[in-house]
């Protein structure tokens, strides 16, 4: 009995020596992965947070709007920083990626596979939402100096307004490329949108006949503007 | 790179060979008006240079009511009403379509290429929708040229004291300041000039661009200054044509003027950077002032823009103006003290910072300056309550001062554009 135990005992510490001595070197290419890639992270960070501004990034940011965006979200730093800490937090998950690969577990290969096939459709997916923001803010300013000139009094809402409504359409389009909750995206921005729609035809149809003409009335005053200026 | 004719117009011209003088009207749907311009202008040259050869050239842009039907149509044939006893000369016409970006610009090169084309050696343009024209106008748009050795002759007219508000405040004084030249109204739209100012004109690259839609008149003024030809202007009296809906677009015509402006200061910053002082040019003509009909203005509505524009643009004008012209904005904004008064120095370091920040491209041209126009608007109301009570010679002493402010701050522009 004593002898069958032990048997038993050596028989499971040599199996799990041997899928110890089979695993180790996978574990700690993982580890030297993991590594490698918190340098190299550290390395893109610095390295970009050096040149992008000497290339002018932080300037085009500040003209492109980016900048005010960044603010209104509540980050204060330089868009160059921003830009390198993303680039640095991409290029750790990438190695975590290669380090998963590393162990040869096939949940893990399939893992490292399946972010690898879905990193495209991400890429598209930020560009859209930087390309929305770009475009967004645009018009957000274009719309904001149209309103003061034309002495509308709530420019700053309108224009505020304008931004929010490209913005969401942009995050929809990304979500929807992302393939995110597709039918819910796509059901509730069609309620959103037709609900507002929908509520301003009959508050101006119905209910704001008469305030609907009192700015009718305004808005063409403000146009004539009461002056026979000419300015040229 | 030559200017296209149709085939017909330049047999016509092969027959006419050359002429002594010759006065383009451009038109687009004019045919209301370009009847009395061209007997005016064909009298002109009846009763001021009967010996002269002469051409009246109209630059048609596609008319679809009969333009050029009633120019070819149009003469002046009666001596006893010019109180001439000789026979009157033939005045030819040629009437062609332009080609190339649609605008007044375009209109113009057609016209200066067929100056060239006929060695005409005076030349002038006016609008075609001018009422106020006399045939005095031929003479003194052309006088200089021909008989005083001139190479351009701006046009100065008889305008009430709130009338070209962009002119008194920006152009004018802007462009004294720059080129050193006391040239009152640059952006007159009739002008004189000499066969070889013309075809200087034909040699510059900027008949694909703004220039050719909206900016000859600056353009036209700012290159004769820039490029040492000899400048004068002409007293034409009021200048009554029909107007366009004067306030429709105030900040699209801002936007055209000033980025003309701005755009020539990034062509010949190398000559108005050295340029200090202004001096006159000579005037001809015989100034005189008549009662003009009053101009209604909205103070109240231009204030209330003003205000505005300091609450709600302030991200704007963040990127465009220095910091401290920025605050003392923001100050005069919020003073509740009256009268408003916007100070001439702070609108001169405005005009400037929104020049420096134009050249730099700190943000989409139009937007930027569209984002003077509460500015603008302000310092008009400003200048409508200061010379409420001022007749013609007050308010003009008051752009004068505006005028040297500009001269005298130089130095800041100059700072802030290296």
């Amino acid at each position: 009995m004593g002898d069958l135990l032990s048997d038993v005992i050596r028989k499971t510490l040599t199996g799990f020596g041997e899928r110890l001595g089979d695993f180790g070197p996978n574990l700690l290419a993982m580890v030297v992965i993991l590594a490698v890639g918190l340098l190299a992270a550290t390395a893109i960070r610095f390295v970009v947070r050096f040149v992008l501004p000497r290339l002018g990034f932080d300037r085009f940011a500040q003209r492109a709007g980016l900048s005010l965006i960044l603010q209104k979200g509540g980050i204060t730093v330089a868009a160059s920083s921003v830009v390198a800490v993303g680039l640095a937090w991409a290029v750790l998950g990438v190695f975590v990626l290669l380090a998963i690969g590393a162990l040869n577990l096939q949940i893990a290969m399939n893992l490292v596979s399946g972010a690898f096939t879905y990193l495209p459709q991400l890429l598209i997916a930020a560009a859209i939402l930087i390309l929305g923001a770009l475009i967004s803010g645009f018009v957000r300013r274009s719309v904001l100096i149209a309103a003061v000139n034309a002495g509308f009094p709530s420019a700053r809402l309108l224009a505020g307004g304008v931004q929010t409504a490209l913005m969401v359409l942009f995050v929809a389009m990304a979500l929807e490329h992302l393939g995110l909750g597709r039918q819910v995206i796509l059901v509730s921005f069609t309620i959103v949108f037709g609900g507002v729609v929908f509520a301003l035809a009959l508050a101006f149809g119905l209910a704001g006949r008469d305030l609907a003409r009192e700015f009718l009335e305004r808005m063409s005053r403000r146009r004539d503007g009461g002056d026979d200026l000419r300015h040229l | 790179m030559s200017v296209p004719l149709p085939s017909s117009v330049e047999q016509r011209l092969h027959e006419i060979g050359e002429v002594d003088l010759l006065v383009g009207i451009p038109s687009f749907n004019n045919a209301r008006t370009v009847g009395h311009v061209v007997r005016a202008v064909a009298a002109g040259f009846h009763k001021y240079f009967p010996e002269r050869r002469a051409i009246i050239v109209n630059s048609d842009g596609g008319s679809s009511d009969g333009t050029p039907a009633v120019v070819a149509s149009s003469d002046y044939a009666s001596p006893a009403a010019l109180l001439v006893s000789y026979p009157l000369n033939v005045v030819h016409k040629v009437v062609t379509p332009y080609h190339g970006i649609p605008g007044k610009g375009s209109a113009f090169r057609t016209i200066f290429a067929i100056a060239e084309r006929l060695k005409a050696r005076a030349c002038a343009v006016v609008d075609s929708d001018l009422r106020s024209i006399t045939p005095d106008w031929i003479q003194l748009l052309l006088g200089p040229v021909i008989q005083e050795g001139f190479d351009y002759v701006s046009p100065l007219y008889l305008r009430h004291k709130y009338d070209g508000t962009i002119t008194n405040s920006i152009v004018y004084p802007l462009t004294r300041a720059l080129y050193g030249k006391e040239v009152r109204q640059p952006i007159g739209g009739d002008f004189g000039f000499s066969g070889r100012l013309a075809s200087h004109y034909l040699t510059k690259e900027v008949w694909e661009s703004n220039v050719a839609r909206f900016g000859i008149d600056i353009w036209m003024t700012t290159t004769a200054l820039a490029d040492g030809f000899k400048v004068c202007q002409s007293f034409l009296g009021a200048k009554i044509h029909d107007a366009k809906d004067p306030g429709a677009d105030l900040a699209g015509m801002l936007v055209q003027v000033v980025s003309s402006v701005f755009d020539l200061m990034h062509t010949y910053r190398a000559k108005w950077t050295e340029v200090r002082g202004a001096e006159a040019v000579p005037l001809f003509g015989f100034p005189h002032g008549v009662g003009l009909e009053p101009v209604a203005v909205n103070v109240e509505r231009m204030l209330g823009i003003f205000r505005q524009g300091a609450r709600d643009l302030v991200e704007v004008w963040q990127k465009a103006l220095d910091a401290e012209t920025l605050a003392e904005v923001e100050v005069l904004a919020g003073a509740e003290a009256q009268p408003f008064h916007f100070p001439d120095a702070l609108w001169v370091r405005v005009v400037y910072d929104f020049a420096v920040s134009y050249h730099r491209r700190i943000m989409p041209r139009d937007q930027l300056i569209g984002s003077l126009v509460p500015l603008y608007l302000g310092r008009t109301a400003s200048f409508v309550l200061q010379t409420a009570a001022s007749g013609a010679d007050e308010v003009e002493a008051i752009i004068l001062h505006l005028a040297d402010e500009y001269v005298r701050s130089k130095d800041y522009l100059l700072e802030r554009w290296r």
